[in-house]
């Protein structure tokens, strides 16, 4: 599989009143398309900088940033992302939530895209519901709208800033499943930031780890756990090894 | 006939709890209506058997022949007319002014920035004391009074709106510039109706605060409104003219009120 994206020596200086904080050190790694990835690294390492950087909300200090050898540019359209909460607007219905980024980039009234935005809405039981206002859906039900308005946009790369941490366990635990195979059926590529080591672990195909700010990447990690979804890979009985090997990379 | 069937349909349980309900609700608005009736009632009887001298303190009755009698004499629509015109295009302007300066506040931060200390000392500047001041630039009358209608409103506006509109979630802000949204676009879908409940509330408040400075405006500079009524009452002391043009007031204020709740129930769920 082709390189996607690729992170090549990048770093990042935020500016403050006080003094200049360098947040990335000379970051390099890449991710295949299709896959799973995650990053996982202490708090406040920088992983959600890398996701705003990736997304060109940011513009890195130094290095390049490609996405499909392209570089990336300030408003790609190529990129998806979808943050720690759903951020729903309350005032608008769950269609009108879902076709916000086709309103916004005027192209609401391509028959083709909300044909893929009735589909998906239809292929993941949310097609009742396309009326109702996000008040009347359950937390799950939530985060999987937030993932169909962002995957009407067709892009070729999806950012997951903590998209489960808001939820509690057991909502996360299916909503997790249920993201997972929204993103595999629709053959797309992800990247997860996340704090929750088993989370990374059951739904990654590759783990980029990262050390405390100025964040470098300590180690990659290439997954190959049996299983089709993140609760069954839980069970493969190389998920400990992993565990431990990040546990003791973030330690 | 479908609503009798559903009631009907109801658990033991839930029929109990709707009808908790409905005998709370007659309740609160007995009670609302009783206080009214016992306040009036008792002041009636003060006034009466002269517990309270009814030349200071006026009693219902005397406020009810007062108000007749103005009606009368044509005099009363003049007045009411005059301060339900200058409240209703102060609250009006008032309300375009300060939301339109918002929207400029918020757009550039600049600006906010170097407004922010303008806004804070007219915020706590009485208004009052500019009346001198306003007469001279735009005369006395109907004017002044609207002029002061506005000043009074304006600034809360102002702050009320800003604030409403730069507290909106900015993760919200960062999903529009993810999904590639311009300026204008993140006003119009996200903070303006985020900021709606708001804006209803400042609707609510300017009511209240636009006859503040009808009533003040009328005070200072003018021949009609139910100010000018309650000026002139205390003047000639005649205390049931102003007592009569205070119960006005409560009634076209609350009128107002009435008016804007619904908005509340609408854009407040």
């Amino acid at each position: 599989m082709k390189k996607l994206l690729e992170f090549k020596d990048v770093s990042y200086f935020y500016q403050t009143k006080e003094s200049e904080v360098k947040a990335l050190d000379n970051i390099s790694f890449f991710i295949k398309e299709k896959d799973f990835s995650s990053l996982v690294g202490p708090s406040g390492c920088g992983k959600t900088t890398i996701l705003s950087l990736t997304a060109g909300l940011l513009v890195p200090s130094n290095g390049e940033i490609k996405l499909d050898n392209q570089p990336i540019a300030q408003n790609d359209s190529r990129i998806g992302y979808m943050f720690q909460r759903d951020h729903l607007f309350e005032w608008r219905t769950i269609w009108q939530n879902i076709i916000l980024g086709l309103e916004v980039q005027k192209k609401h009234k391509d028959t083709q895209k909300l044909e893929l935005a009735e589909n998906l809405l239809k292929k993941y039981d949310l097609y009742n519901f396309k009326n109702k206002k996000p008040r009347q859906l359950s937390g799950g039900m939530r985060q999987r709208v937030a993932l169909i308005r962002t995957l009407v946009l067709e892009p070729a790369l999806l950012l997951l800033d903590e998209p489960f941490s808001a939820l509690d366990f057991q909502t996360r635990l299916k909503v997790c499943d249920d993201v997972y195979e929204i993103i595999k059926s629709e053959q797309k590529t992800a990247l997860l930031v996340t704090h929750d080591i088993s989370e990374a672990i059951s739904m990654s195909d590759k783990i980029v780890i990262l050390t405390k700010r100025p964040a470098i990447v300590k180690e990659t990690l290439e997954l190959n756990l049996s299983g089709n979804t993140p609760l069954q890979k839980r069970e493969d009985k190389d998920f400990g090894k992993y565990f431990e090997k990040i546990w003791r990379n973030l330690c | 006939m479908l609503k009798k069937e559903k009631t009907i349909n109801y658990s033991k349980a839930r029929q109990n709890y709707l009808k908790r309900l409905k005998k709370d609700k007659i309740l609160v608005l007995f009670w609302q209506i009783a206080i009214f009736v016992i306040f009036l009632g008792i002041w009636q009887l003060f006034a009466d058997t002269g517990v309270v001298d009814p030349f200071f303190f006026s009693s219902p009755s005397r406020i009810v022949s007062t108000i007749l009698d103005l009606a009368h004499q044509n005099n009363l629509w003049i007045h009411i007319w005059t301060s339900l015109y200058e409240t209703l295009i102060g609250f009006i302007l008032a309300t375009l002014i300060g939301f339109l300066l918002a929207i400029i506040l918020w757009w550039s931060e600049k600006l906010r920035k170097i407004f922010e200390p303008y806004l804070i000392i007219l915020n706590s500047l009485p208004k009052i004391a500019l009346g001198p001041m306003i007469i001279f630039w735009v005369g006395s009358g109907t004017s002044a009074t609207i002029v002061m209608c506005i000043l009074i409103c304006v600034i809360i506006t102002t702050i009320s709106m800003l604030n409403a509109f730069i507290s909106c979630d900015h993760d919200k802000i960062l999903l529009m510039k993810s999904m590639h949204a311009n300026k204008m676009q993140i006003f119009f879908k996200l903070i303006l109706p985020n900021a709606i409940p708001e804006f209803v509330s400042v609707l609510k408040i300017n009511v209240g605060m636009s006859w503040v400075g009808t009533i003040m405006g009328e005070y200072l500079s003018s021949k009609a409104g139910l100010g000018y009524l309650i000026n002139y009452g205390s003047q000639i002391l005649k205390l049931d003219i102003v007592m009569a043009s205070i119960t006005l007031l409560c009634i076209l204020a609350a009128g107002m009120y009435f008016l804007v709740s619904p908005l509340e129930k609408r854009y407040k769920k």
